[in-house]
């Protein structure tokens, strides 16, 4: 059967300011109003639900320092998946240097004991955590900027061996990282003068601010460094860049160890934050592949990530709530969640391409009349 | 009900009142009279690794926890597949704020997390399933300086499952005309050793030959892992698989070749009745119940509950066709004398895996022993490094 209409797709050249805004808006609203019929028709309120949501996403004291707790792991490994994206360079493997950056981190927080004070102890965990987590990338840089080899499997791969090796140090009775004293396998915790504390009653961090001015610091980066016009140069067009004179191998190894470093901060932020020693249960939060979203949601604008983080973990936060407060079940959380994230991103089409329904004037139509 | 203190641990916890300080099972339920039946004071939530419908681990948890709502005729507050970890502890941090005062966490990894919200919370009463408290210790890599500032209202409870496990492996080596079985187990750590041993064990009881491989998928809940490890256990000749997982995905796999299954935590013989033989079970109703009637009476217990065959926490499934009447009748006196105290599943002498012996004739290894087992019995095949 045909349709009396065609969708026709037409790229805009530049996107209308008010759409920059529209768009986003309007796209959660759809998600809104698409889970609240699931919700009505599971015999929820839609309106209760969602403003118990906000309420222990951001209005609660619990609520909003939570949610600044887990955007500050969201934040940087969605910083290190928008700075590979907006080179073109698709490094989804964030989960897996996340889990090396536990590695790296735990190792300075076990083997350099309590030489150091914490003021020196923690800046040395973070960076063998960022270290730990650009070696985990190196060899899918160095292959991707030689031969051309994707990025996209050598990243995704190479986090299926990181979680092998998580478990691997947690459960070898004897591994350095386990603790020796039990045949329970647990992870050996790391100095105290590794482990910051939270802030009062609740389960921020300072790392938190780090995130911040990371963010800033890696917006600044490409705005007004030539690093960072290198980079733009290199995504919009390789050729230029080549005819330009700039070496784009080179640049390509170094935005994907950034951008590996960035997770492997990521996850030495959680072993002098709430962790201080490597919990194995990482493996299924899925923190890493979170950035992926976080990253999208912002476009991968990286002045936007800090948004897109804390709005994000606000949503994971309420929608784990929803069990505690509400009768929901936790199935209405997760799919609400989705609905949002599916909405958000397919608004995009909205905002890059303009849209028009065609009337079709064709055989069809007549055979409808006969 | 019968209680029993884990050894040196107890020791340690000079502080720990509760429940099993009261030793006999009378006085428990004269408390439970004083109290009435005004359960208005009580409000319960339990915080569940998966979904109640798995057919195994958290289903067996939520038909206790049903059966302590009709006990009590109060709802219990269910919290659905929590990640372990910081996530656990904000679910547990707006239970304890919405003013649950009867917290259950039926997973390991939910420790920390509970015992966090539970020094925050003294009001509350908070119980940590599979848990162990001196694991919270710095000295065990925990977070707590000493084991007597771990909060006075934590409590853990689990159980002898090993006993379940023995009877089970009579049913498997009886069953098996070659003696070789196999065994899909999760990790390689103290708990799923012990039931691989214990399981060893009784299958050497009626088949002294008989040699059980261990094939580790390295997870709870990993339907296509299990299924494959359990094929490659079939293929390298077993009849009989055993598991310690938390679906029925072995179970089919048996099927599949004509083999035979043990399962594990609840009686789902209807997922494979031509494999299935029987399952070690578990039955946490009356702990969940007396716990509950407790925390009413304004008592927290804060005891390391270990329950047993003894006291019904531990059960054994209903058996298949293929289990004879003769291995039917053989069971049931083990299981009586496991129950009197005359019988224990690793009563010496028990050898390791090289030969040697771990537990000498005529003695019984301590519960501490027991807790941290880390090595295999002599016919296992496989490393208890995984």
């Amino acid at each position: 059967m045909r349709v009396p209409f065609r969708v026709g797709f037409e790229q805009r050249g530049e996107t209308p300011r008010r759409l920059s805004l529209l768009v986003p808006l309007a796209s959660v609203f759809a998600a809104l109003f698409f889970g609240a019929l699931f919700l009505v028709a599971t015999g929820h309120s839609p309106i209760d639900t969602y403003s118990n949501m906000f309420q222990d996403g951001f209005a609660s004291f619990n609520g909003i320092t939570d949610t600044l707790a887990l955007s500050t792991v969201l934040i940087c490994t969605g910083i290190s998946a928008a700075f590979a994206f907006q080179m073109n360079l698709y490094n989804i493997g964030g989960e897996g240097q996340l889990y090396l950056g536990l590695i790296g981190g735990a190792w300075a927080g076990i083997a350099l004991g309590d030489h150091l004070p914490t003021l020196l102890m923690v800046p040395v965990v973070l960076l063998c955590g960022a270290l730990a987590g650009a070696a985990w990338i190196f060899v899918p840089a160095f292959v991707r900027s030689r031969l051309g080899t994707s990025e996209i499997v050598s990243t995704l791969l190479l986090t299926y061996i990181g979680a092998s090796l998580i478990k691997h140090v947690i459960y070898t009775p004897g591994s350095f990282f386990r603790n020796p004293n039990t045949s329970f396998p647990q992870g050996r915790l790391v100095a105290d003068s590794a482990s910051l504390d939270s802030f009062g009653s609740s389960r921020l961090y300072p790392t938190f601010f780090l995130a911040l001015i990371i963010a800033v610091a890696l917006y600044w980066v490409v705005k007004r460094t030539e690093f960072g016009y290198r980079i733009n140069v290199i995504a919009d067009s390789p050729k230029a860049a080549h005819y330009a004179g700039i070496n784009a191998n080179r640049t390509t190894i170094w935005v994907m160890l950034i951008s590996g470093a960035l997770s492997g901060l990521a996850g030495a932020m959680l072993i002098v934050g709430p962790y201080g020693k490597i919990e194995p249960s990482i493996i299924t939060l899925g923190y890493g592949y979170a950035g992926i979203v976080v990253a999208a949601l912002a476009r991968n604008n990286l002045g936007l990530i800090i948004v897109s983080g804390i709005l994000f973990s606000g949503l994971r936060v309420g929608g784990n709530n929803l069990q505690v407060t509400t009768d929901t079940p936790i199935h209405i959380g997760v799919m609400l969640q989705g609905a949002i994230l599916l909405f958000a991103l397919g608004g995009e089409a909205f905002r890059r391409y303009r849209i028009h329904v065609v009337r079709v004037h064709d055989v069809s139509t007549k055979k409808v009349a006969v | 009900m019968k209680m029993k203190h884990l050894k040196g641990i107890a020791l340690a916890a000079a502080a720990v009142v509760g429940l099993a300080a009261c030793g006999g099972s009378s006085e428990s339920s004269d408390t439970t009279a004083a109290a009435g039946s005004d359960y208005s004071n009580l409000k319960v939530a339990v915080v569940y690794i998966g979904v109640p419908d798995d057919k195994g681990w958290t289903y067996q948890h939520d038909q206790g926890i049903i059966s302590l709502e009709s006990e009590l005729g109060i709802e219990v507050k269910r919290v659905e597949n929590v990640p372990e970890g910081d996530e656990a502890e904000a679910i547990m941090e707006g239970l304890a704020a919405e003013g649950y005062n009867l917290i259950f966490a039926t997973s390991f990894g939910y420790g920390t997390p509970m015992a966090r919200v539970a020094a925050r919370h003294p009001e509350g009463c908070f119980q940590w399933a599979t848990g162990a408290k001196f694991l919270l210790t710095a000295e065990m890599g925990g977070e707590f300086a000493t084991f007597g500032d771990i909060p006075a209202n934590l409590g853990t409870y689990f159980g002898a499952a090993e006993e379940a496990r023995y009877l089970s492996g009579i049913a498997a080596g009886a069953a098996s005309p070659t003696g070789k079985l196999g065994y899909v187990a999760a990790f390689p750590i103290p708990e799923v050793i012990r039931g691989i041993n214990a399981f060893t064990l009784g299958a050497q009881s009626v088949n002294p030959d008989a040699t059980v491989q261990v094939s580790w998928t390295k997870t709870w809940f990993g339907p296509d892992i299990e299924k494959e490890s359990a094929e490659s256990l079939l293929a390298a000749g077993a009849d009989v698989l055993a598991m310690h997982q938390d679906t029925t995905a072995t179970g089919l796999a048996a099927d599949a070749v004509g083999a035979k299954w043990v399962g594990y935590n609840s009686d789902v013989s209807e997922a494979a009745p031509n494999a299935w033989l029987t399952a070690p079970t578990w039955n946490w109703g009356p702990f969940y119940i007396q716990t509950a009637k407790a925390v009413a009476g304004g008592t927290c217990p804060s005891d390391e509950y270990y329950g047993s065959m003894a006291d019904g926490m531990v059960t054994l499934g209903s058996f298949g066709s293929s289990v004879s009447a003769e291995t039917q009748a053989l069971i049931a006196e083990k299981t009586a004398a496991i129950i009197d105290g005359s019988f224990a599943p690793f009563q010496g002498p028990v050898m390791d895996q090289d030969g040697k012996e771990v537990v000498a004739a005529g003695t019984k290894p301590e519960l501490l022993d027991l807790l941290g087992m880390s090595y295999f019995v002599k016919g296992v095949i496989g490393s208890p490094k995984g």
